[in-house]
């Protein structure tokens, strides 16, 4: 589930105000990035927020973690430019029905240790991973291999006060090692987007040094992982206190070396302040930058700054189920979709760092239309009015816009809330919750009657991901409630068609169903927007958000 | 509350010395009206007394209308049209300032006299009885007087809940921390006014304790009430909008200053005004009741003649 809740964007803002108040310009913000090397061996500095945990990948679901590790580790497959998934470690990844997977890998790749990578540490890694006893982040990724329901009992009743029945199964019954480089899968289901998945953190090999006695992870590796990537951990890094985390490069790496000797990640609580560091030349890279410095920073780094669509999509979604009446009906969602004016909240609100959304499945893969979507989410008061009347609209009492309060979201928020009151005349209703799992535990329990907003960050590039699990009947993040047979049946089929090309004509299908539906109304896609100093160059940024550190060189 | 008062009016014209024996309130008052500090307080106070009854006098724009709001026209400096510019919603930031005022004065207003009769009430019982109804009255006031006014007040807007919140829950929050504060106050000036000569005399003629409190005590003990009471005021217009600035106090899509400023804060370099228009009518709401404490403080403190 990687619904978030633009937790980084507020704690930039929150900070700038202290700033504001504290300093009034001048003198320039503590610089936790300052270090006292000489030139000759500096190594290439990289903002990231605090990673959630230690450095493993299974433990691994947000970005800051992401970035690190993937200049440690790499994974069976990469993407090109398209996001279509290329092999790096496999040699092959084959399938005939779909569901039974043989993946051979490449000989040659080597830990850091010295150690081979071979099957057994991916299946060890992922096994690990899918154990629910772990508590990894990433564990769900793990469901769709067979075995994976048998680790993971389902709890009867929530939260609740039943627990859980016991786990029947340590191991994935669903992964096989055949020999040293071969290993195969199957899955709960078929899934021909299978492979588009394994260049994810959580599918990252892990050694055998990984394991303590116990068979669990050690703290040690934590601090200091022992990957089979380009660069390597220069020293142990102690989260929480460390605000650097330093790298060297792999000189055993088997592909070709990285272009730099060493790269630092530098802890930011502050996107303002590290992008100040990084035009006094103190940081070399930003995947990600505040928003208000968009407008300046375009006109200021020129061709140093990077913008390009990023997999995130912002909805308002609706309890379509046990919602208010104009949660339930398919014509006043779309009347208040129509009253939406996305094009001006993007612009406006954020400076052109989203842009309106006109389909379900994200820009940055392979399903996209341009204007799927059509007259549902276009900009049109007088027939969204129109609609909203015809429908009963004025009866459905006031509409809730609920949102969490420490993301950044109140804007953009109220800019709707203005649109809806204005445009269908109805009485709205902004409800700021302090966190992002209030509104969804609210929602599990049926107790959330108006919009929410919500957000949906892809996990591999494939359009099944921006489908199957927010809007399939039991997936783990639907929060709307949307069931519906015939959206199910092209998802099966889709799934099931011999190659992801073959099966987007069915995902878009699925895709019209929605759009007819509209359970979520889609409000923006979000912009990756970064940014380098001018002491390195070709800086790219892959689908993940991740940089691709081992292509950056000194300018 | 005392005939002593009604004075005022009739013979505020010329100097009262010569006519009748000066009473502390008319003495006050003649020196409060050659007082510079008092009649821009008091103009002040005027406008926005006025502005938060009739807002509509000062603003052709309604800012509780949100059509009046265009987002495309979000973020302008100061033009003939919106004379403080608007806001990130495209709000006339004039209006909404005017509008806000209403807020301000009523959290003001009211906080100022719950605490006001509550403190001084039970300031009054604790200073005249003494004894066991001066330990409890007092010890209870001295617990409240523990916690941190801006602390305490914060933990109990969380707890009502945002989707209580509002102008009400303000003024209980501000109230219960703030009212062992007048009762002090209140204590010690009827505590000292109670071993005076003419108490002491209307005593021994008979009057029993409601008429020497009312009658005889609290006109000579309601002076540095007042001035404390005032200068509050300013301190609970300030504490609304720190309060509604920290997302506990008042909530869209009602109006208040401090809301607004919250609201600016994140895109103070592109648009300042939105920002700097509402803390400047903060500060000068909170100026013009300080400086109104000060003058009356002035005016009735005979140590200072």
């Amino acid at each position: 589930m990687r619904v978030f809740k633009g937790a980084q964007i507020i704690a930039g803002t929150a900070v700038l105000a202290l700033g504001l108040a504290a300093c009034g310009g001048g003198e320039e913000a503590p610089n936790p990035a300052a270090g006292g090397e000489g030139s000759a061996a500096a190594p290439i500095v990289v903002e990231i927020a605090e990673p959630q945990h230690e450095l493993v990948p299974g433990n691994t679901a947000e970005t800051s973690g992401a970035e690190v590790l993937n200049a440690l580790f790499i994974g069976l497959v990469n993407y090109d430019a398209d996001k279509k998934p290329i092999n790096q470690i496999a040699e092959s990844i084959t399938s005939d029905d779909q569901t039974n997977w043989t993946i051979k890998l490449k000989d040659g790749y080597k830990f850091h240790d010295g150690t081979p990578v071979d099957a057994q540490s991916f299946v060890d890694s992922w096994n690990y991973t899918a154990n629910g006893a772990n508590a990894y982040e990433a564990n769900y990724f793990m469901g769709s291999i067979a075995g994976y329901g048998e680790m993971n009992p389902v709890d009867p009743d929530g939260d609740g006060p039943k627990a859980a029945p016991a786990a029947t199964a340590t191991t994935l019954s669903g992964l096989k090692v055949v020999d040293p480089l071969t290993f195969t899968v199957q899955l709960a289901n078929p899934f021909s987007g299978f492979p588009t998945m394994l260049g994810y953190t959580a599918f990252y090999p892990m050694p055998k040094a990984a394991f303590g006695p116990d068979g669990k992870v050690t703290a040690a590796y934590g601090e200091s992982p022992i990957g089979n990537g380009p660069f390597k951990m220069a020293k142990p890094w102690k989260r929480g206190v460390e605000t650097r985390i330093s790298l060297v490069r792999n000189d055993d790496y088997a592909e070709a070396k990285a272009k730099v000797e060493a790269v630092d990640f530098a802890i930011y609580t502050d996107l303002n302040t590290a992008y100040r560091d990084l035009q006094a030349g103190n940081i070399d890279i930003m995947d990600q930058l505040p928003a208000e410095v968009i407008a300046s920073a375009k006109a200021e780094l020129g061709d140093r700054y990077i913008e390009q669509p990023s997999s995130g999509i912002g909805y308002l979604g609706f309890p379509t189920k046990v919602g208010a009446d104009y949660a339930k009906s398919a014509e006043l969602r779309k009347a208040i979709s129509m009253a939406i004016d996305r094009k001006t909240i993007t612009e406006q609100v954020f400076s052109g760092t989203r842009v309106p959304a006109d389909d379900f499945i994200s820009p940055v893969v392979a399903g996209y239309r341009q204007g799927a979507c059509g007259e549902a989410c276009t900009y049109d008061p007088v027939k969204a009015k129109e609609l909203w009347d015809a429908n009963g609209g004025p009866q459905a009492g006031s509409i809730e816009l609920g949102y969490n309060a420490d993301g950044g979201h109140k804007e953009w928020i109220e800019a709707v809330a203005n649109n809806l009151r204005t445009n269908l005349g109805a009485t709205v209703e902004p409800k700021p919750v302090e966190k992002f799992a209030t509104i969804l535990d609210d929602l599990g329990a049926d107790k959330w009657k108006g919009l929410f907003r919500m957000a949906w960050i892809m996990d591999y590039p494939s359009p099944e991901n921006y489908l199957k699990p927010i809007f399939a009947a039991n997936a783990g993040s639907n929060y709307s409630g949307f069931n519906n047979k015939e959206f199910e049946e092209l998802l099966k089929k889709a799934d099931s068609a011999p190659t992801v090309e073959e099966g987007i004509a069915s995902y878009q299908a699925a895709d019209d169903i929605l759009l007819k539906e509209l359970p979520y109304i889609p409000v923006y896609f979000y912009q990756t927007n970064g940014a380098f100093s001018s002491n390195v160059k070709n800086v790219k940024i892959d689908p993940f958000e991740r940089i691709e550190i081992a292509n950056v060189e000194r300018a | 509350m005392s005939d002593t008062l009604t004075e005022q009016k009739p013979k505020s014209v010329k100097p009262p010395k010569q006519k009748k024996p000066a009473s502390l309130w008319s003495d006050a008052w003649y020196d409060l009206r050659r007082s510079k500090v008092f009649i821009i307080a008091a103009v002040m106070i005027a406008v926005l007394v006025v502005m938060s009854i009739i807002p509509g006098l000062f603003s052709s724009v309604n800012a509780f209308d949100p059509s009046t709001c265009d987002l495309t026209k979000a973020r302008q400096g100061v033009s003939g049209l919106h004379w403080f510019g608007t806001d990130n919603q495209g709000c006339d930031t004039y209006s909404r300032v005017i509008y806000g005022a209403r807020i301000s004065i009523m959290v003001g207003v009211f906080s100022t006299l719950v605490t006001t009769l509550i403190g001084g009430l039970l300031g009054l019982l604790a200073g005249f009885y003494g004894r066991w109804t001066d330990t409890i009255l007092s010890r209870v006031a001295e617990i409240f007087f523990a916690i941190p006014s801006t602390l305490g007040a914060l933990l109990i807007l969380a707890l009502v809940g945002r989707d209580n919140a509002g102008i009400w829950t303000v003024v209980l929050a501000l109230s219960v921390l703030a009212w062992p504060m007048v009762l002090r106050i209140m204590r010690a000036a009827v505590m000292s006014a109670k071993s005076q000569d003419y108490v002491l005399a209307a005593r021994a003629l008979g009057a029993g304790p409601g008429r020497l409190m009312s009658r005889h005590i609290l006109p000579n003990a309601v002076a540095p009430v007042i001035v404390v009471a005032t200068m509050n005021m300013g301190v609970f217009i300030a504490a609304e909008a720190a309060l509604s600035f920290l997302g506990v106090g008042i909530q869209s899509p009602d109006i208040s200053w401090g809301l607004m400023i919250a609201d600016a804060r994140n895109r103070f370099l592109q648009a300042p005004e939105a920002l700097l228009f509402p803390a400047l009518f903060l500060s000068l709401t909170v100026l013009a009741f300080v400086m109104l404490g000060d003058a009356v403080r002035d005016a009735l403190d005979p140590k200072l003649r």
